[in-house]
């Protein structure tokens, strides 16, 4: 485990670096002088070289990187420009939201993704997989907002059983938040789980070819074992990275969600965030969110690594 | 008899029978269905300016019509007509993706086979491709925007950066697979130059995925012109483009759901197009290859 690890590490490594470099050049690269933002528009010339001081813009690039850098692991995520709040402070207040929209679709997603998966890659015939096929492959092709919004106008106008915007905590009102929540979470998950339920389906219909299978059915192991013990198992894996590889685009896909169903979260945040110019908090938001899904990442290759030995000791 | 006098063979015509391949492949009948929708779409676009002059901008007091047969799609909360905008709106979607992809698709492609003149290179542009694929599709989206503001290039080079690994990576996997191979070597041992093995030899046996994969490149384009334009990060109004008419639509979506659900059409329009054809390119390809 450890020689994987000692593997696997340097390009997290690297993909961690070189997102925080890019995080760290953003309001950068934006142009605007941030010194010049603060002073306000009639600050003469030294006011706006005293608060560039302070805020150390007069180093060289790569000592305000590693400024920037020691700062974010000390737990220092900067302060907005904009509002002249600490970037933590606004991001704990809108954590909660994403956390319940992003938890509530992952458990769907991968309920979703391993339970349609499994169904199609058993059903083999007739018009339960024609079926299932298609199901899978219209829900891989509709991305997120597009399916919030066929939710919406099905579920929301035409049947009017769901409410469709606004949101309340899950924790206060557990009927209401959840209603709210379902939508939504509804849409990140659809696709994302339609991307994993078509991984399981095709690793299932390879499985099915090798040895060991045509082995336990001559040796008469009756077919729903074969199934259960042989095939699935040898799934998992798929299931496993499948589902580790999508939560990141499951958390970028908040942004347009929150924005469509009126939730108040990181995703509208970072929105508003670029629209009102106010960087220091979108590169927290980018930063996370890709520290996030490459994480995720590594730990569902862990995961796989544990489930078995053969990736381990490759 | 020495090397320079071997009487060299007429260059085979390698595009001509590829294209003429590609052609059969569009004549399967999901490929004439996906073509021929598409087609419909880019001329609806193309045409509307003179099917339906002014008709854009063209506010009434009938705000919010249900749908009729002079409305097709009923009127907005200025009283203009919702179809005609959906029409309109056709011409950013399309020239986005037919500016973006293939760019993409050539840039992507290089950098994937890259690996055949320099194998340096060729690692450094795969570390750059697992750096654009650590970004989820609408972070990257978002950077983008920060450094060169919103609008049409930011979406195209959003389109361009998003795309570039899935082709880099279909070529360098066709590299991969073809450099050991015997002709390869053989022309090596002529002493063709390694340009000319990446473009001559490698790639028309890459040609066939990357194909497929820009009718899908030119789908996850015009969905990601809608997400950035739904959250107001796109195209910006009064320019009419899917997005910017689902980020008002949805607001009345109460008052007039063809709103919301006359752009989603054209969206599902356009991608159900895009992908019968990438359907009928991905039959021939297997067909080719005997699978």
């Amino acid at each position: 485990m450890l020689a994987f690890l000692a593997r696997r590490l340097p390009s997290v490594a690297f993909m961690l670096l070189a997102t925080s470099i890019i995080a760290f050049l953003l309001p950068r690269l934006a142009g605007g002088d941030p010194a010049q933002t603060i002073a306000g528009a009639d600050a003469t010339v030294d006011q706006v070289e005293a608060i560039r001081q302070q805020l150390g813009l007069d180093q060289p690039l790569p000592a305000q990187y590693l400024d920037w850098l020691f700062g974010l692991l000390r737990g220092d995520l900067g302060t907005s420009l904009i509002t002249n709040r600490p970037v933590g402070q606004l991001i704990l207040a809108r954590l909660g939201s994403t956390l319940e929209l992003a938890l509530t679709a992952s458990v769907l997603m991968i309920a979703f993704g391993i339970g349609l998966g499994i169904l199609a890659g058993s059903v083999r015939k007739g018009a339960g997989r024609f079926g299932l096929d298609s199901a899978i492959s219209v829900l891989l092709a509709t991305p997120p907002h597009v399916t919030g919004l066929i939710l919406i106008l099905v579920f929301g106008i035409t049947f009017n059983m769901l409410p469709i915007s606004g949101e309340v905590s899950i924790l206060r009102d557990p009927v209401t938040g959840f209603s709210l929540l379902l939508m939504p979470a509804l849409a990140l998950a659809l696709p994302q789980a339609a991307m994993i339920a078509r991984l399981i389906q095709a690793r299932m219909m390879q499985i099915r070819q090798e040895e060991f299978v045509d082995f336990a059915r001559a040796k008469g192991v009756p077919r729903s074992q074969i199934v259960l013990s042989h095939i699935l198992r040898n799934s998992m894996g798929t299931a496993v990275v499948a589902t580790g590889i999508r939560i990141g685009e499951l958390l970028a896909g908040a942004v347009v969600i929150e924005a469509i169903f009126a939730r108040n979260g990181l995703g509208l945040m970072a929105v508003d965030a670029v629209t009102s110019r106010d960087y220091q908090v979108v590169q927290i938001v980018v930063l996370g969110a890709v520290v996030i899904a490459v994480l995720t990442h590594l730990f569902s290759e862990i995961l796989l690594a544990a489930l078995d030995p053969r990736i381990r000791l490759e | 008899m020495t090397m320079s006098q071997t009487p060299v063979p007429a260059r085979r015509p390698v595009l001509n029978e590829g294209v003429a391949r590609y052609l059969r492949a569009l004549a399967q009948p999901q490929g004439l269905v996906g073509c021929g929708l598409l087609l419909l779409l880019i001329a609806a676009a193309l045409l509307a300016p003179v099917v339906f002059p002014g008709g854009v901008d063209q506010q009434s007091r009938d705000s919010f019509l249900p749908p009729s047969p002079a409305h097709p799609f009923g009127t907005d909360e200025l009283g203009r007509d919702i179809f005609v905008r959906c029409i309109y709106a056709l011409q950013v979607s399309v020239s986005l993706v037919i500016v973006s992809v293939p760019i993409a698709a050539v840039a992507g492609t290089l950098m994937g086979l890259s690996g055949a003149v320099s194998r340096l290179l060729g690692e450094g542009f795969q570390r750059l491709f697992d750096i654009i694929l650590g970004f989820p599709s609408l972070v990257l989206g978002i950077c983008i925007v920060i450094i060169i503001g919103p609008g049409w290039l930011s979406l195209v080079v959003t389109i361009v950066i998003f795309s570039l690994p899935q082709f880099g990576r279909l070529a360098r996997g066709a590299l991969l697979s073809e450099e050991g191979r015997e002709y390869v070597l053989a022309a090596r041992v002529l002493g063709v130059s390694k340009g000319k093995i990446m473009l001559r030899h490698i790639l028309p046996n890459a040609l066939d995925p990357i194909f497929v994969q820009v009718s899908l490149s030119m789908i996850a384009g015009i969905f990601i012109e809608a997400a950035l334009s739904i959250v107001g990060l796109g195209i910006q109004p009064p320019t009419p483009s899917l997005g910017t008419l689902l980020n008002v639509g949805i607001r009345y979506v109460y008052v007039q759901p063809m709103y919301t659900a006359g752009p989603i059409i054209m969206l599902l329009l356009l991608a159900l197009a895009f992908n019968l054809i990438a359907d009928a390119l991905n039959a021939q390809a297997l067909k080719t290859r005997g699978e």
